[in-house]
């Protein structure tokens, strides 16, 4: 469930990008800037209560409505009521470019100082940010950037999550649980979907250059997570000793965890992308899963309202910043759940993990 | 004077007064969060532009009877097929691409329902499907923008005589839609067919001819709404009207047309549709959640829709 709302979140948002931002090997803006981590993002004391005496207010203007949304909101908010910056509407646009449009215009009558946003795609968002820019609102963008938008100008910066190092902390976390070496099968999203094409991308790049010992023995797409447990068969019956599997999010992965538990199969590790409770479970529980890649969503979040602070103050901001990635195991699972999502994990897996 | 407004049916008029009284709501509670300021109202106008036109279409179809699920999807199609035909061709050429495409569209729903005597429900609900997939497949998902200023202004930012251009096609719609719906004999055979298609039929009224003649108006209509959305963003994307299906009708029905057949109102359905826009529109400036927008924007419409349909003799 989680990982497909982070997914939902980032994929349709991103999968239509015209300039892609991952490069072999590191994250990189759409106009080929450096990356800046969220935690360069600070304000000293005297530029919060220069912001707090401004009497600011803000939008939030989503694509949708998701576990991560919640957490990225959850996160700009903490941050605007520290900067004592009051938000005054939040929308959600259901993925309908159209809509997006409408929300815009709606929110500018109520004239906020600063938009935080997920422009749905480069062409239609461009004409429906444009009345914002006009109007002087600070705006601050998650992962997509407007057609001919300048930075520094139309808009403050982009904050995004890091999608090389996802995949790239997978690889990892599969090489450590199988001691650098074996056998692994790589399951991608087969589909030409932004997001999850850069992180599977990175995971087989980073096993391939990283890890000379382990061998991709098996490739398999997925277009329907559904299928996932079928897939996971027929992966297994070719390849009985497998030392690994990857599987490009946590709802697919629940079903190559069916098909493993059918097989009776303990000894195959798994990891994934995004947190979900079944996946989390299994892992405390000392199943399959080895490892879970998550981004940082509520850091995001904190790190796209301090941004708006820098745009209204009118401090200098770095173009593209992007928030950290963490791998949670059994051993951090606690932590790890706050860091990314700032909430306590599922109880079912605190439980498990005593 | 109230004698004579009791003679109409309380579903002509009950919308009129709980839009006023929404409306009313909004522009108290909201008088310093901009909701009155002329900039917000020409947007709420304009942002319910291509749900207008198309619930103008939909108030024929269902008065006849039917129902059009696809326009929606028709929508996407249009505006795609337009934004292509407009990379190399003047404005007219795809003006005439979008309203083509929707025209065919309804023509085939129209043939399948009226000659191959099909549910329209169920012919639309594939063509619906059919239809997403091809906007899907048309340009790969991705988005083709628009670079024609002509066109751009015409069915999107322009304005004459500081009145924007979405607003105008409103008004347009809505009146020529209106003057035949009430005004001409195929109005009136469009309600003979939906009210009593076995009489309308023995008074010599070509039932199958009205039916696929709504259902083609309903299709072009959808594509004029697919040109609107175009100019608006100056792009096309697949997902453009995708939402709007269930918005139209119940635009259509709070307007006080009726499900099956027989009766419908124009202005009833630009009220309706102008109701959805200013709760969009009111529900984000009262700085509700996402989630409460939506349960807020359901049970109103559950009211007004309440208000509306209670027949007596049902």
């Amino acid at each position: 469930m989680l990982m497909k709302s982070t997914l939902a979140a980032l994929v349709t948002a991103a999968a239509f990008m015209m300039a892609p931002y991952a490069l072999a090997g590191e994250t990189v803006g759409p106009g080929g800037e450096k990356a800046t981590p969220t935690s360069a993002i600070t304000l000293t004391d005297a530029e919060v209560s220069k912001l707090k005496a401004g009497k600011f207010t803000a939008a939030l203007l989503w694509h949708t409505s998701s576990d991560f949304v919640n957490a990225v909101t959850a996160g700009a908010k903490a941050e605007f009521a520290r900067l004592g910056i009051d938000v005054v509407a939040q929308t959600d646009a259901g993925f309908d470019s159209a809509k997006q449009k409408s929300d815009v215009e709606t929110i500018l009558a109520k004239k906020p100082s600063a938009i935080l946003a997920l422009p749905l795609d480069p062409v239609t968002s461009a004409e429906a940010f444009k009345p914002a820019v006009a109007s002087g609102v600070k705006i601050v963008l998650l992962s997509n950037k407007p057609k001919d938008f300048v930075q520094g100008k139309d808009y403050v910066a982009i904050v995004t999550d890091d999608l090389f190092q996802m995949g790239k902390h997978a690889a990892d976390a599969l090489a450590a649980a199988i001691g650098k070496k074996g056998k692994v099968a790589y399951i991608f999203h087969d589909a030409a979907y932004y997001v999850t094409n850069q992180r599977d991308k990175a995971f087989k790049s980073t096993i391939e250059t990283d890890y000379p010992d382990i061998k991709i023995v098996a490739e398999q797409g997925i277009a329907d997570p559904a299928r996932a447990e079928d897939i996971g068969n027929a992966i297994l019956l070719k390849n009985p000793d497998l030392d690994g599997i990857y599987v490009t999010w946590a709802e697919p992965a629940e079903g190559v965890l069916a098909a493993l538990r059918s097989a009776k199969n303990t000894k195959t590790k798994v990891v994934t992308l995004d947190l979900s409770e079944p996946v989390g479970l299994d892992m405390v529980k000392g199943g399959n899963v080895a490892g879970i890649a998550a981004d940082q969503a509520y850091e995001l979040g904190r790190a796209m309202a301090t941004t708006a602070g820098y745009g209204l103050l009118g401090k200098a901001a770095p173009a593209f910043i992007v928030a950290p990635v963490l791998t949670v195991t059994k051993e951090n699972v606690a932590k790890g759940w706050q860091d990314s999502l700032h909430r306590d994990a599922p109880k079912s897996v605190l439980d498990a993990a005593k | 004077m109230i004698a004579a407004i009791r003679q109409i049916p309380p579903s002509q008029y009950v919308i009129h007064i709980g839009f006023l009284l929404i409306f009313a709501v909004f522009a108290v509670v909201l008088r310093n969060d901009g909701f009155l300021s002329t900039a917000n109202l020409f947007n709420i106008v304009q942002q319910t532009a291509p749900i207008t036109v198309m619930a103008v279409g939909m108030v024929f179809v269902m008065t006849a009877g039917e129902i059009d699920l696809s326009i929606g999807s028709i929508v996407a199609v249009s505006a795609l097929f337009a934004a292509i035909v407009l990379r190399d061709l003047p404005w007219f050429a795809g003006v005439a691409a979008g309203l083509g495409v929707g025209a065919a569209i309804g023509a085939l729903n129209g043939a399948l329902v009226a000659y191959g005597r099909l549910p329209s429900f169920l012919v639309t609900l594939a063509t619906m499907g059919v239809f997403a997939g091809v906007s899907r497949r048309m340009t790969g998902l991705q988005s083709v923008p628009i670079e024609n200023d002509t066109y751009n202004a015409l069915f999107g930012s322009g304005s004459v005589l500081a009145i924007p251009s979405l607003i105008l096609w409103t008004i347009a719609a809505v009146a020529i839609g209106y003057f035949i719906f009430r005004e001409t004999r195929w109005g009136a055979h469009i309600h003979a067919t939906g009210d009593n298609a076995r009489a309308a039929r023995a008074t010599g009224i070509r039932v199958l001819r009205v039916r696929f003649a709504v259902m083609v108006l309903s299709g072009t209509l959808a594509g004029l709404a697919g040109l609107l959305y175009a100019g608006r963003l100056h792009g096309a994307r697949y997902t453009l009207g995708e939402a709007d299906l269930l918005t139209v009708i119940a635009a259509v029905i709070v307007g006080g047309t009726r499900l099956n057949g027989g009766a419908g109102s124009i202005l009833g359905a630009l009220i309706g549709s102008l109701l959805m826009g200013v709760l969009n529109n009111g529900l984000i400036l009262a700085g509700f959640q996402p989630s409460d927008q939506m349960i807020a924007r359901g049970l109103i419409i559950l009211i007004a829709v309440a208000m509306t349909l209670r027949e007596p003799n049902r």
